[in-house]
């Protein structure tokens, strides 16, 4: 396993002692007579008031609306946190100092399952304490009101609003969480998964390699800089900076990829069957030669579906892939022979 | 870096940062209003000038009545009605210690709650304010010439007066509505479980127009809910009177949970010219009780305790037609009766809409017998019959409404901590304002008669918190003042109040203060121990008291050297203030009296009752700052051991123990030259 996924296990272990020492999650609660707030947190083993004696007036003022007092020592789970908490830092710590895949792959999904399954138990004890009221002895009694505090947000309850989010101990888990996920990612075989997962990862406000649709009739060809007219034959292809680059047809496309393949984040095709629709240029499936005049004289046109592009096929024409129709691009150089062509026309050099 | 780490890098700073960004903003419920604009202005009273307005708040668990000018929120007195105030000698002089006495003995205090002004044709006449004691049930009659407690009279057979006092539109009576249920017949020792079989609630009618002749018309026996308001019909609902009662689960422990299960509780009708009929035909029964009638004489300023004996009761059962029970959700509290006395609101404590009954439909409905079921002889009439509209979501915890004459009214939310204004007729909820914090009583200056004088809304809150600076655990109430003269509501000012203000009573300035009292007529006064002059002064003693009528005036006591008191004596200082000029009033407070002090207002004699327990000097003083030699209006008693022979001497006028020899009391002159000058 690579240096960089075992140091994030063990950073990722390291947070998530941040448990221990900070709240986990907190409930905020205002109302109109309590300028001064009050609220409570959920630490590791234990719920405590933000104050010392914030618990007791929460249950105090629950009182008049039929809830259960909230006793840390009824909820079971509190007791078990430390110590699957513990086991977690424990683990991570040992795939880091063993740097072996299986059992980084192990620890991440525990860790997962327990996050899960923490917010999970948390939301079930909310809907608990906020529906299974006392209605016999409740002095407040609102027709249909509940009383489940949010998950995360804010929500009104009567008077109170009431506002749930993780505390430095939660959000500093939250990240450990996200940097054992790039611990696994990172440490995958598989090279072009590695790219996909990471620009998923990434939440820049870029839009994550999606492609804009072509301004047919006013963009010009990044590689021949021609007119993009033909909505058959348009591409695109989304750099790493997150910069759409538009071309008049798939050889242009191409040509450009060659040569310019490690800043390339995504590329796009248009389904032949289907003018104006791009779709991802690795999965598409290219005929050569047929019927079709290509912008730049290549003729290859691209197919979403299989079926239709072996009808083409049987119409005429050799079946290619991407890496083929790359390869063909490189070799012949075909699209630039076509300009020069151009150039020797006119006379006039760029 | 590669540009996959660079990616990694960034994404997880973004990460890190939308999510710093997205905890920043969360949101932490409503932010405390501010105020905007130029209300300043509104509420700022210039030195010389005067508020526009009278408002008096009930001291609550004080006792008392603070007087407060609106609209500047100033505390121009604070007036003693049911508990001792030693500031002034309330309580604590002769003449006005008869004011607190009852069936129980002399009760030092109570828990005054609601103020209201007397009324003639509906509206605030001016003449007087009464107040209701709560602890020991009495009602309380405050002249609005002199700013002072008059009459007070015990209600029989009642436990918290709460639901009191309450005028009719033409000043006949006010009411009293017992909170407390207790065995009626009288009250007696039984289990406290037999509630439901011995407590009774009432509604007692007191005649209360004629100063000094307060009295019990009639009191309608009740089954044992909590009355908790009340208020009078006017215009088409005249000759009735509205009770909210709470409580009809008939709980007598854990009130909280076992008095909160109904759905509805009843406000009782009371068609109060039925039962005076009834009365006079002699349906009603001379029941024995035992309750004090106070009333300060006029002219003497001496007030004078009585006993009743019995008192008029009448039982529904015997008058039909008189009471009737609306159900009302849920715990109502607050029932108020709008300016043109066809609507009554009811103010739920629990319910989660305000219920209005049309007077008109429960007309129709008694007429056509709408009846759910009786209660000890009382028709409950069906809901849907009586009910004219309810409001929808108003808000959390109604409590009390009150009505500005255009057609709205103003509803407190205590649990929203918000005054919410809406339309009658229509329900619909006009706007809101939040207040500082959970409000319980509203009041807009006429705001509970037939023509409101509207303009302002006063909101009296429960919790104060950090309205003011802090002051230790125990905080003053806070009130808001609040302008309803537009569309929408407007804050215009925070101040703090003294006691707990429950309910309160403004009118115009105009109406009152130009019939204030300066000072006492001494030429009228008919005290018994009144000097009108200092030769008028003089001791003289009747066994073991001593009387010392003295004079007090700028800057001298008169006599002001007193010698021969024993140990074991009772002295009675009858000191009257001579002067007569506006706000020149003087004090009186000797060394470790067991008393307060006496405050005499111009023209008015006071008595003071002293028990020197050792043999010493002890020396005198004027306490009220009255003049440029306020400093030297002091003197000294001399005491001596029980049995000595020091004469007992002042240094009264040569004429003044002239006149005494021959009225036949014995004093001696003083003997040490200097002393006795005649002034």
């Amino acid at each position: 396993m690579n240096t960089r996924s075992r140091l994030l296990a063990a950073a990722a272990s390291i947070l998530l002692i941040g448990m221990f020492v900070w709240p986990i999650w907190r409930i905020d609660l205002t109302a109109p007579q309590y300028p001064e707030g009050l609220g409570m947190e959920i630490r590791i083993g234990t719920i405590a008031g933000l104050t010392p004696y914030d618990l007791d007036r929460i249950n105090n003022l629950n009182h008049y609306i039929g809830m259960k007092a909230i006793e840390p020592e009824a909820i079971p789970e509190l007791a078990v946190m430390p110590w699957l908490v513990g086991g977690l830092i424990a683990m991570g710590l040992l795939v880091a100092a063993l740097g072996r895949r299986p059992m980084l792959y192990a620890w991440t999904t525990a860790f997962a399952t327990v996050a899960i399954a923490g917010v999970a138990d948390f939301w079930r004890w909310s809907y608990d304490y906020g529906h299974n009221l006392d209605f016999e002895n409740a002095i407040i009694k609102v027709p249909g009101m509940s009383y489940q505090p949010p998950l995360i947000g804010t929500k009104q309850l009567l008077n109170f609003t009431a506002t749930s989010w993780p505390g430095v101990g939660g959000s500093l888990a939250f990240l450990a969480m996200a940097l054992a996920i790039t611990a696994v990612v990172l440490a995958w075989r598989t090279r072009t998964a590695r790219p996909v997962v990471a620009a998923a990862l990434t939440l820049a406000a870029c839009g994550g390699g999606k492609p804009r649709p072509i301004a047919y009739d006013e963009a010009t060809c990044a590689s021949c800089h021609m007119g993009i007219t033909d909505r058959r034959f348009g591409a695109e292809l989304v750099t790493s900076k997150g910069k759409v680059l538009s071309f008049d047809s798939i050889e242009c496309l191409a040509t450009f990829y060659v040569r310019h393949r490690d800043v390339a984040r995504s590329v796009w095709v248009t389904d032949y069957a289907r003018p104006g629709t791009l779709v991802p240029a690795d999965s598409a499936h290219y005929v050569r030669g047929g019927e079709t005049q290509s912008p730049m004289g290549v003729g290859i046109v691209a197919y979403a579906d299989s079926g239709l592009a072996a009808r083409a096929v049987a119409r005429g024409g050799e079946r290619l892939g991407w890496s083929e129709v790359v390869t063909l691009v490189e070799q012949t150089g075909a699209p630039h022979a076509a300009l020069h062509l151009i150039e020797r026309g006119v006379g006039a050099s760029r | 870096m590669t540009p996959r780490t660079r990616s990694l890098v960034i994404g997880t700073l973004s990460a890190i940062a939308a999510g710093g960004l997205l905890y920043a903003c969360r949101s932490t419920g409503p932010k405390p209003g501010l105020v905007t604009g130029d209300v300043a202005s509104k509420v700022y009273v210039a030195p010389g000038q005067h508020d526009e307005y009278y408002a008096f708040l009930s001291g609550g668990f004080n006792g008392q009545v603070g007087v407060y000018g609106l609209p500047s929120g100033r505390l121009l007195k604070f007036l003693p009605v049911f508990s001792q105030n030693p500031e002034n000698g309330w309580g604590y002089t002769e003449e006005t210690k008869p004011m607190l006495m009852t069936s129980h003995g002399f009760v030092p205090w109570d828990d005054s709650h609601h103020p209201e002004l007397s009324q003639s044709n509906g509206t605030p006449d001016g003449r007087w304010l009464f107040i209701n004691g709560n602890n020991t049930p009495r009602i309380a009659r405050i002249d609005l010439t002199t700013f002072e407690t008059d009459e007070i009279i015990e209600i029989p057979n009642a436990g918290g007066g709460h639901a009191s006092p309450f005028t009719t539109p033409d000043g006949k009576y006010v009411v009293s509505a017992t909170r407390f249920s207790v065995p009626t017949g009288p009250n007696r020792d039984v289990p406290i479980s037999t509630y439901a079989q011995n407590f009774k609630g009432n509604l007692s009618f007191v005649a209360a127009n004629e100063p000094g002749k307060m009295r019990i018309a009639f009191q309608i026996l009740m089954p044992g809910y909590n009355y908790d308001l009340g208020h009078a019909g006017k215009g088409p609902s005249d000759g009735w009177f509205f009770f909210t009662s709470y409580n009809s689960e008939q709980a007598y422990e854990k009130l909280e949970q076992n008095a909160s299960k109904a759905d509805k509780d009843y406000i009782a009708a009371v068609n109060y010219r039925n039962a005076e009929a009834c009365v006079t035909s002699g349906k009603a029964k001379q029941t024995p009780a035992r309750y004090a009638h106070n009333h300060v004489d006029p002219t003497s300023r001496v007030a004078r305790h009585t006993m009743e004996t019995s008192v008029t009761t009448l039982d529904p059962r015997d008058c039909p037609n008189t009471v009737f029970y609306l159900p009302t959700p849920k715990s109502p509290h607050g029932v108020d009766v709008d300016p043109t006395g066809q609507y009554i609101v009811a103010g739920g404590k629990l319910a989660t809409v305000i219920p209005v009954h049309s007077f008109d439909k429960l007309q129709a409905a008694i007429t056509a017998k709408k009846f759910d079921k009786e209660i000890d002889g009382i028709p409950v009439l069906n809901y849907e019959s009586i009910v004219a509209g309810e409001v929808q979501n108003p808000g959390l915890g109604p409590l009390h409404t009150e009505f500005d004459g255009k057609g709205n009214a103003y509803t407190s939310m205590f649990i929203s901590s918000e005054v919410v204004k809406w339309k009658l007729g229509t329900w619909e909820v006009l706007d809101r304002i939040p207040v500082y914090y959970s409000v319980g009583h509203i009041m807009i200056p006429g705001g509970d008669s037939k023509a409101p004088f509207g303009k302002y809304l006063v909101a009296m809150n429960k919790i104060t918190k950090d309205r003011y600076l802090p002051t230790g655990p125990e905080l003053a109430q806070s009130a808001q003042l609040i302008d309803i003269s537009g569309d929408k509501m407007k804050m215009l000012l925070d101040f703090p109040t003294i006691g707990e203000p429950h309910y309160a009573q403004a009118l115009p300035a105009t109406l009152i203060k130009d019939k204030q009292v300066k000072f006492h007529q001494l030429a009228k006064s008919t005290h018994p121990h009144v000097v009108k002059a200092e030769l008028e002064t003089g001791i003289s003693r009747q066994g073991k008291t001593v009387h010392v009528k003295m004079a007090a005036i700028r800057s001298h006591f008169a006599p002001d050297n007193i010698e021969g008191v024993q140990v074991g004596d009772t002295v009675l200082f009858h000191v009257t203030n001579i002067e007569q000029d506006w706000d020149i009033l003087h004090g009186f407070a000797i060394l470790g009296a067991e008393n307060a002090e006496l405050i005499l207002q111009p023209g008015e004699t006071r008595t003071f009752k002293w028990v020197p327990k050792t043999a010493q000097v002890y020396p005198f003083y004027c306490t009220d700052f009255c003049s440029a030699l306020h400093q030297e209006m002091s003197g000294y008693v001399r005491v001596s051991p029980a049995g000595s022979n020091v004469p007992l001497v002042a240094n009264i006028s040569k004429k003044a123990a002239t006149q005494a020899a021959r009225a036949g009391v014995t004093v001696a002159q003083p003997a040490a030259a200097g002393a006795g000058e005649a002034r």
